[in-house]
């Protein structure tokens, strides 16, 4: 076994969870225009209520999943219903969404707290099983699943947003929501359907990675953040640069764990962040964006 | 009475906190999550400098000013490239950096295991370590600040930063060089939350990375928010309330762990209904019913 094949499998492995998460976001980030930061606790709320259904209810993992994506998904819609379209009807500036969303996350997070505890947990399903080994390195069932998974929820999203009218009308409503009105399509109808999309999204990508390793009340702000950031590198609006904006964070991170430490993955994260910001503020893709150009 | 003062200190240090935040997020407009990572720089080298140095708080202090100065020159100098929300993103990626700095440079900060024996602070030889002095003088500074920052508030400078805040464009109409206003007042904000720093390290005598998260970044946000953009009476009754509010929630009888968990809840709860009501801080509720 050679370490320099285990780095490539990890990264795969870790640029498929950030891919997802990333295009989850951005899903709901096109069409409204501000960082839904609250988007965490539907990743931490999908994966602790597959816990709950699963581990102290003894449910059937299936039904486990399904029950908790729902769940997650009806979070989701409710920030939408409940907070964001009051506060679009009264068109707050974009800052005032993102310290409210901050505000939202802080609640539900520590909701999950309160009911689920603090400490460490795990999602356990049946016996331990061995990694597989391809080419020297090791891959687990669940890391397999994981970039299959990822893979196939991100083309087939995509292919719903080229072809079909509810796809079409979504990235109709990301380029002008004026317009669309005009048009007599329904924007308020449109984001929630978007809230609907990223959110079951953002649940797969939290069950799958609590899965993987485990999980605390907080894991998914983190998660949530690498792909933000992955958003943002890989230029906001482009489907190729979310690939590569996933891919070039995992990159990092891992060639980080490997030659420095592990423990300045975070950091290697938000430097390249802001370098992109300094050098190539449209990212990847260069599509044109009035927030980064001043 | 001992915990009282306690208490009444820790209103003091995040008075100041959201004061300083006050000028660069509620006058000037940039909302900064990195606040907390400098109160932390502050501590840090005050910890370092007295602990390694033997240095009193009299030289401490202003080195963990300009420290933070310094600092957040640099820091300003790239994240005011960026506007808005990828402002908010940009900081807290800062913030990041800056907390990761502390728990994992082992060699400097001793990572997650802190620093102990930080001295308390003497005057003329004499160590002065009583609750009641420790609070006096925190007050001092908090007066000294709050009178300062309410001087350039309503300065010719502070003019310029609120009409940046309301409109750039026509800011920089007039002649007024919107990029150099903005780094002045973010690095003034930075260089005044090293005074709460220096204060809590002396204090406390011991320091460590957990007390400067993400989390007490977003704290002291809500602090300036729920006092109201640009209001320093506001910040310093909404940092009472918030420092109280655990106390009132044990007082009826909460346990410990869940308090901690209500609070938060409670003051995102806080935060969402003020950016709901699109209404500036608590205090305007106030104002509208006195009105009415």
């Amino acid at each position: 076994m050679f370490p320099n094949g285990q780095i490539i499998v990890n990264i795969f492995i870790s640029s498929s969870h950030i891919l997802l998460i990333a295009f989850s976001f951005s899903l709901i980030y096109y069409p409204t225009k501000f960082f839904h930061i609250a988007h965490a606790v539907i990743i931490t709320s999908a994966a602790y209520f597959t816990f709950l259904f699963a581990n102290q209810l003894s449910l059937p993992f299936a039904v486990s999943i399904i029950a908790a994506i729902a769940i997650a998904v009806c979070i989701g819609l409710l920030c939408e219903i409940l907070f964001y379209r009051a506060m679009r009807k009264r068109n707050a500036p974009a800052l005032a969404y993102l310290i409210a969303s901050i505000g939202l996350y802080t609640v539900l997070q520590n909701c999950i707290s309160l009911f689920f505890g603090d400490d460490t947990k795990i999602i356990r399903t049946g016996e331990v099983t061995v990694g597989n080994e391809i080419f020297g390195a090791y891959i687990t069932d669940i890391q397999i699943i994981t970039i299959i998974v990822s893979a196939l929820l991100f083309v087939a999203v995509n292919l719903f947003l080229q072809f079909t009218s509810v796809g079409k009308s979504i990235r109709a409503v990301s380029s002008n929501p004026q317009l669309c009105d005009i048009y007599g399509i329904n924007s308020n109808r449109i984001i929630l359907i978007a809230f609907g999309i990223g959110s079951a999204l953002a649940a797969v990508a939290g069950i799958l990675s609590a899965r993987d390793t485990n999980m605390t009340p907080t894991f998914g702000f983190n998660l949530l953040l690498y792909g933000v950031v992955a958003m943002i590198i890989g230029g906001v609006g482009s489907t190729r640069g979310l690939v590569a904006g996933a891919l070039l964070v995992a990159t990092a991170q891992h060639l980080a764990a490997y030659y420095i430490d592990t423990k300045w993955m975070d950091a290697v994260t938000y430097i390249i962040l802001i370098l992109f910001l300094i050098w190539k503020p449209l990212g990847f893709s260069g599509v044109r964006l009035r927030k980064v150009e001043i | 009475m001992e915990y009282i003062l306690h208490l009444l200190i820790f209103i003091v240090f995040y008075t100041l906190l959201a004061q300083s935040l006050n000028l660069s997020a509620g006058l000037t407009g940039l909302v900064s999550l990195a606040h907390a990572g400098f109160y932390g720089i502050g501590a840090y080298t005050t910890a370092i400098l007295s602990q390694q140095f033997q240095l009193p708080f009299w030289i401490n202090l202003p080195v963990a000013m300009l420290v933070c100065l310094i600092i957040s020159l640099v820091v300003s100098l790239i994240a005011l490239r960026t506007v808005d929300d990828y402002f908010i993103i940009c900081t807290l990626g800062i913030q990041v950096i800056i907390f990761s700095l502390m728990n994992n440079w082992m060699d400097l900060t001793r990572g997650p295991l802190g620093i102990s024996g930080i001295p308390s602070i003497s005057l003329f030889g004499i160590a002065l370590d009583g609750k009641i002095f420790f609070l006096l003088l925190s007050a001092l500074f908090m007066l000294a600040v709050w009178y300062a920052l309410n001087n350039l508030f309503n300065s010719a400078f502070g003019k310029t930063l609120l009409a940046i805040s309301e409109d750039e464009i026509y800011a920089e109409s007039i002649g007024k060089n919107v990029y150099q206003s903005k780094v002045i007042s973010y690095a003034i904000s930075a260089a005044i939350a090293a005074v709460p720093g220096a204060l809590y390290a002396h204090y406390i005598s011991y320091i460590d990375p957990t007390s400067f998260t993400v989390a007490e970044s977003i704290f002291i946000l809500s602090i300036v928010i729920i006092g109201g953009m640009g209001n320093l009476t506001g910040s310093f009754l909404a940092a009472a309330f918030m420092i109280l509010l655990p106390e009132m929630l044990r007082f009826v009888g909460m346990p410990n762990n869940i308090a901690a968990n209500m609070r938060q809840i409670i003051y995102g709860a806080i935060l969402v209904l003020v950016m709901m009501s699109g209404k500036n801080g608590i205090s305007e509720y106030f104002r509208k019913i006195k009105e009415s």
